[in-house]
């Protein structure tokens, strides 16, 4: 990391410094600093796939849920029966201490990242050998069934939900849950951040980039794509996992269709966000992510009942306006300040052609 | 690009630091106002209930301030509610119950609709101490958790449907019968079903088609079909709005015949307005009826309840309005008993709720589910092509004769 600039340097520890500050500013914002944190990383893997590789993906939700569920099944089931847990009626009543709490979440998030993980190598290896709009179209169904297959599993509380274990009573103090889970999410999106950003200086990303403008070229070229399409999946799949886990200790309740495989707002958000920022760009999902949750926050309850129009003509003017993303947007506008040089010379001779 | 970045981060601090001042108002009490909190479902699958939720509570908050309000330490206050839109989502309904707390400074919460929903907002109000009185989480799994802080005017949900499987073991001269039942896969729904396998267990019934519906039901024809070739006794369904509409639709046009068909939300479905003579005969369990003999000043009797709610909003009241309103007696009781504004005050004030309202009477057990009421049973009946909700069981409220069993679709005209 010895290239960094020092410039990008000063950037990135005063990023870092608001980062660790905010829940002291912004106090009262905690939760919504955490979904922004959370939805960063969502928006940051998607891109991966949408962006860079130029595959457009809805299962990333799939991961995303199946980290939550695991997350909070390990939490529970390291130190209770998860079948009495999770039981229709609630009868019984466990409460994990304060080390069981920590612990479990612990090795939850653990498991929450391996394993979707390795079931997006396994469900990649059967399906990405699909293109364009018909792996869109897969994908979408690999949420919408992940949904409805939880919702009849027993153990993890089918349709009743799950409710994930209560933060420790021991801890008195009522803002350090929002502060862990700040933090938590936090430090996944400095690691997310990292990982990206080492890509998008790796040969890795030329590849991804081969296979998004021309696969069956990259394929002429010796590249085994479908080594890379897999194992650009797995990663995302890791940090959504992640993702996931954290989201569910923060909420509180699993639901099946509504929270955790939740293809119609996160999985959605996540590529809407991408778009809006800019795909196929380092701070682009970053932004995006960014400013649509500021517009969700603020906006969304001034216009009580018809925020769903609002996201439809959001959408719109995106497509039309803004179809690179404000990142694409500005680039044309600003070529120079992306370190992109025109011939003004040329550019005339190009005008005067015409 | 590093010019941009730090333009973009300089605006988001700026924008965030304006949120900060915002937000920091405190809104507990506020002048004359005492302000209350709520994440409703105006969007999304629960949107027809999150509506007769939240105009039961407007109903009750007007009512209340018109005749005087709430008196605390001899000052007169008024009723205020801040609303969230939790587009029948339980992760932003945890979302913005932590928003009315944090940011708009609410101290007491009014429920949101559906078991899922309150399920997500307990653990946020029962981490910051704050009393929620919630008039439409039904799921018992909600009363077994320990919380201290909600209370819950409505009987539980395993009770709904108990009743109507005890009416057709008597019908079948005590003897236990054969049960086709399907739930939507949502947290109410399971836990009715939960009540039909204790009443099935107790009285020697079989169950013999137990299906499991999808969220946002538009289709049960499967159920319908095993239904048809297997003829149970009593056919029990529950799905909320969309599942009462669902199921007597395709009921009437797959001319199912079952001796008993037992649901929830009829009401609030508007079953008899909707089907008309197609629903007749339906069993449906309801938490309220206007023609119960409960009064209280505020609202009178439940029938002057029904028609002022009718001159107000157009239509008649479903239970899911009359609870809600009665939340908000609860709440002006509970002020005005604690005489502060002490959140554990209040609190301590709502555990020894004992009152009567039009609603019904309110008294919360430990867990803080409403004791003191029973649930009833309507059958939708039809003179001609009007179709109206009469009360069969328990006998004490009943005032029409329980049909049994509905007639054959060839029978009737």
């Amino acid at each position: 990391m010895s290239n960094i600039k020092q410039k990008d340097l000063i950037l990135y520890s005063g990023l870092i410094i608001l980062g660790l500050a905010a829940p002291y500013l912004f106090s009262a914002f905690k939760v919504q600093l955490t979904y922004l944190c959370v939805l960063i990383v969502l928006a940051m893997t998607w891109n991966l796939q949408g962006g860079e590789m130029g595959y457009n993906t809805f299962g990333n939700i799939l991961f995303y849920g199946l980290g939550m569920y695991l997350t909070a099944s390990v939490q529970v089931g390291m130190f209770f029966p998860l079948a009495e847990w999770t039981e229709s009626g609630g009868e019984k009543t466990f409460v994990h201490s304060t080390a069981q709490y920590f612990q479990g979440i612990g090795v939850g998030l653990l498991v929450s990242a391996i394993i979707p993980a390795i079931v997006a190598g396994a469900i990649g290896y059967a399906i990405l050998g699909l293109r364009g709009h018909y792996f869109a179209i897969c994908t979408l169904g690999l949420g919408i069934a992940a949904g409805e297959i939880a919702g009849g599993i027993e153990i993890i509380g089918a349709g009743q939900g799950f409710t994930t274990p209560p933060f420790p009573a021991e801890i008195v103090d009522t803002e350090a849950r929002g502060k862990f889970f700040y933090f938590l999410s936090f430090a996944l999106l400095i690691g997310t951040f990292i990982f990206v950003k080492y890509i998008y200086g790796s040969r890795f990303k030329l590849i991804l980039n081969a296979i998004r403008d021309n696969e069956d070229k990259a394929e002429a070229m010796g590249i085994q794509t479908m080594k890379y399409k897999i194992t650009g999946w797995m990663c995302s799949a890791f940090f959504c996992g992640l993702a996931g886990g954290i989201m569910g200790g923060l909420i509180g309740y699993i639901d099946s269709t509504d929270v955790a495989f939740d293809g119609r707002e996160m999985g959605v958000f996540m590529v809407l966000m991408a778009i809006l920022g800019g795909k196929g760009t380092l701070w682009g999902p970053v932004i995006g992510a960014t400013l649509f949750h500021f517009f969700k926050e603020g906006l969304w309850t001034l216009i009580l009942g018809w925020q769903y129009v609002a996201l439809g003509v959001l959408i719109v003017v995106i497509v039309i306006y803004f179809p690179e993303g404000l990142m694409g947007w500005l680039r044309e506008k600003y070529p120079e300040r992306f370190g992109e040089v025109i011939d003004e010379k040329d550019r005339k001779a190009q005008v005067e052609l015409k | 690009m590093n010019k941009l970045v730090k333009l973009f981060i300089t605006s988001i601090s700026a924008i965030t630091l304006a949120l900060v001042s915002f937000s920091s108002s405190f809104a507990k009490v506020e002048g004359e106002y005492i302000v209350l909190g709520s994440a409703i479902s105006l969007t999304g699958k629960y949107s027809s209930n999150g509506v007769h939720t939240q105009n039961g509570y407007n109903m009750a908050v007007d009512r209340i301030n018109s005749m005087g309000g709430v008196e605390v330490q001899g000052k007169k206050y008024k009723f205020e509610i801040i609303y969230y839109d939790d587009e029948s989502n339980p992760k932003r309904a945890a979302q913005l119950a932590e928003r009315l707390i944090k940011q708009d400074g609410v101290h007491y919460m009014l429920g949101p609709y559906s078991s899922g929903l309150t399920k997500a907002i307990a653990p946020v109000t029962e981490k910051y101490k704050i009393p929620m009185v919630e008039a439409n989480g039904a799921s018992r799994s909600l009363f077994t958790k320990g919380y201290k802080y909600l209370f819950a005017v409505l009987s539980p949900a395993n009770q709904y449907l108990e009743v109507a499987i005890d009416l057709a073991v008597e019908k079948n001269g005590g003897k236990g019968v054969r049960i086709a039942q399907a739930f939507e896969q949502d947290a109410f729904s399971q836990d009715v079903r939960l009540g039909i396998l204790d009443a099935a267990k107790r009285t020697g019934s079989e169950i013999i088609i137990d299906d499991k519906l999808p969220k946002e039901l538009n289709d049960m024809a499967a159920t319908l079909a095993k239904v048809k070739a297997t003829k149970p006794d009593v056919l029990v369904v529950s799905g909320h709005t969309k599942g009462a509409l669902t199921a007597i639709r395709q009921i009437s046009e797959m001319k199912v015949d079952v001796p008993m068909l037992a649901m929830t939300h009829c009401d609030a479905a508007k079953l008899s307005k909707q089907h008309g003579k197609k629903s007749e005969y339906a069993l449906c369990a309801s938490q309220w009826h206007k023609n119960l003999s409960y009064k209280d000043k505020f609202f009178g009797s439940g029938k002057k309840y029904d028609k002022d709610f009718k001159k107000e909003f157009g239509y008649a009241p479903p239970y899911q309005s009359a609870e809600s309103s009665a939340a908000l007696l609860v709440f002006k009781d509970a002020f005005e008993r604690a005489n502060s504004f002490d959140r554990d005050a209040v609190r301590d004030a709502l555990k020894t709720t004992e009152m009567q309202t039009f609603y019904g009477n309110i008294k919360f057990g430990p867990g803080g589910q409403n004791t003191a009421k029973p649930m009833i049973l309507f059958q939708v009946r039809c003179k001609g092509d009007e179709c109206e909700n009469k009360v069969v069981a328990p006998t004490k409220w009943a005032s029409d004769k329980f049909y049994h069993p509905i007639p054959k679709w060839s029978e009737r005209s």
